[in-house]
């Protein structure tokens, strides 16, 4: 099952988590800011910077390529009664 | 006639934008059928949406189309038809959202200037016959009622949105009556921004786009309905303060 | 025969259409918030007393769906009978119906992205530790996703673009995350692995395990291209 096929994955090309995210912050537009000396490595140095406000919509617009999703239908009529209001209902 | 590719990324895409001016339907137009290798003809944008309307109208949807108030600018929306118990299950607005926009409806059509202020949409917060919606959480809702383009703000005053009036017209003209529902009487599509006539006497409101037009060759401006001097001033340029309207 | 439930031999052409615009109508609302629709629920809340016609009505639907609006309808649980509505027409450059006002793609895009490239189901720590690394903590409330351990274990969950299942034995209680049945039908793995190429400056074939589940999902995939981009 699940397991056999993560035991083939040893095949090919690796696949590095940390590196996956410093390209897409990358893409996003992540401004890198300069490295402060005695960060580690590991956390830190990739989240050293300042993510543009659009940087998740940046990627959303790239990714959606990659979906077959649908567009919703969003519409306001129809959403709540309307019955027509006696003549002693009329809003002053 | 069936629908090929090209009307059905049309529709899509209207299901996506909700309105589009003209410029843009043109462009979706071209870009729908090129995609498609489906034959195109500029100008023929008329009839491409009537076929799709064909379609969509036994599902209780339809591409309405209505003129800007300001400038005339034709625009395209999608909108929804039907009124059941299955469209009352929409699930973008909660229950007591949908109050709130209610009676904001009601501000703006019980008021001479079309408008209703965030003052005046947050008391009625207080008093939900549903259920109570805190100051932020209205001022929330605002907020995505604008953004969804329900809804246009300026300077802390609400209006109908170009969408909500194209989407909401019968609902409009089913719930307020005569006095409360303008309607422009060269077009005679309803009417939230339009030029008076000066006779207090004289219900005759006019679009401004439409009062271009209609008084285009007209050396003396006469208010089609009671004949005195049309007080306000009709040239293709946009609004100057001097007019006298709501 | 029942008064109460009606056989096709007794509905008229009209009832049929009225019905089947309803069930049209429900998929909509149900696809505002993207979640699945159960054919039980079809049946408490469209169908009703007509609930004998079901298969009729919903064929009808899904033509209606496929004829109009090039969507369509997909089982994606035949055991509960389950669906969703996926679209026929291919993206394409510039296009307008990709909803860029929606971040949450992003999201998911990146905790797809891991776990198909590591083996197609892994462990909820790995998840968390790379969305940190991109400033989403699943501890504090995101400027943009808000409570993202809802929105990834939920939200996600509930659409069905994730699974989110209990590893057994583990104490405390360790969940692992895998494509949910709704992202094995809507995502081209073929079109993830050429942008992680692109990401990457690298030839996506390079990842043979990986670019060979992708180009068998691509084959299996009975919908026919759309449009001239291949899929
Ligand atoms: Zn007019
Ligand atoms: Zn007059």
């Amino acid at each position: 099952g699940k397991e056999k096929a993560s035991q083939l994955f040893s095949e090919g090309l690796s696949f590095d988590p940390s590196t996956f995210v410093q390209h897409t912050l990358s893409f996003m537009g992540l401004n890198w800011l300069e490295d402060e000396g005695n960060n580690s490595e590991d956390e830190a140095a990739t989240s050293n910077g300042i993510l543009p406000q659009n940087a998740w919509h940046i990627l959303a617009s790239r990714c959606g390529l990659c979906f077959q999703s649908t567009p919703a239908f969003h519409y306001m009529y129809g959403t709540f009664h309307a019955e027509p209001p006696t003549p002693k209902l009329r809003v002053e | 006639m069936a629908l090929g590719e090209g009307h059905q990324r049309f529709i899509q895409t209207m299901m996506v934008r909700g309105i589009v001016n003209e410029q843009d339907a043109k462009t979706l137009h071209r870009h729908c059928c090129e995609v498609h290798r489906e034959h195109y003809v500029s100008d023929k944008l008329e009839e491409f949406i009537q076929v799709i309307n064909s379609k969509l109208e036994p599902m209780n949807m339809r591409i309405r189309t209505r003129s800007s108030e300001d400038d005339g600018t034709q625009y395209f929306a999608l909108v929804n038809t039907a009124n059941t118990e299955l469209t009352r299950m929409s699930s973008d607005y909660a229950d007591n959202e949908l109050e709130l926009f209610r009676r904001t409806l009601d501000l703006i059509m019980t008021s001479d200037s079309s408008t209703a202020s965030s003052t005046d949409i947050l008391n009625s917060a207080d008093s939900l016959q549903t259920r109570k919606l805190t100051k932020s959480a209205a001022e929330c809702l605002l907020k995505r009622l604008v953004f969804d383009d329900w809804l246009v703000e300026k300077r802390g005053d609400y209006s109908l949105s170009t969408r909500c009036v194209m989407e909401m017209e019968p609902y409009i003209r089913t719930m307020y009556d005569e006095e409360q529902v303008k309607v422009c009487s060269v077009c005679h599509c309803l009417a939230f921004k339009c030029q008076i006539c000066a006779n207090p006497l004289c219900t005759v409101k006019i679009h401004y786009p439409c009062a271009v037009k209609y008084f285009k060759k007209k050396p003396i401006q006469k208010c089609p309905g009671c004949s005195e001097l049309w007080p306000n001033k009709v040239r293709e340029c946009r609004q100057s303060g001097s007019q006298r309207h709501r | 025969t029942s008064q109460v439930q009606k056989g096709t031999e007794k509905l008229t052409k009209a009832q049929i259409d009225e019905k089947t615009t309803e069930l049209v109508q429900y998929f909509l609302v149900k696809d505002q918030k993207k979640l699945p629709v159960r054919r039980a629920e079809i049946v408490k809340n469209v169908l009703k007393e007509y609930k004998n016609v079901f298969q009729e009505i919903m064929n009808g639907a899904q033509q209606r769906f496929e004829q109009v609006f090039g969507l369509k309808v997909v089982e994606i649980d035949a055991k509960n009978h389950v669906y969703i509505l996926i679209n026929k027409l291919e993206p394409v450059e510039g296009d307008q119906r990709i909803n860029s006002s929606n971040p949450k793609t992003g999201l998911l895009f990146v905790i797809l992205s891991l776990v198909y490239m590591k083996g197609g189901v892994i462990p909820e720590g790995l998840v968390w530790n790379t969305l940190k690394k991109m400033q989403v903590d699943p501890g504090e409330k995101h400027q943009e996703f808000g409570d993202v351990k809802k929105l990834v274990t939920d939200e996600f969950v509930r659409q069905r673009y994730l699974e989110y299942t209990k590893i057994p034995h583990t104490e405390p209680v360790k969940y692992e995350f895998s494509w949910g049945q709704r992202a094995e039908v809507e995502i081209s793995k073929l079109k993830i692995l050429k942008f992680l190429g692109e990401l990457h400056n690298q030839d996506p074939q390079r990842w043979s395990q990986q670019y060979k589940e992708a180009t068998g999902q691509a084959s299996a995939s009975m919908s026919q291209p759309s449009t001239s981009t291949q899929r």
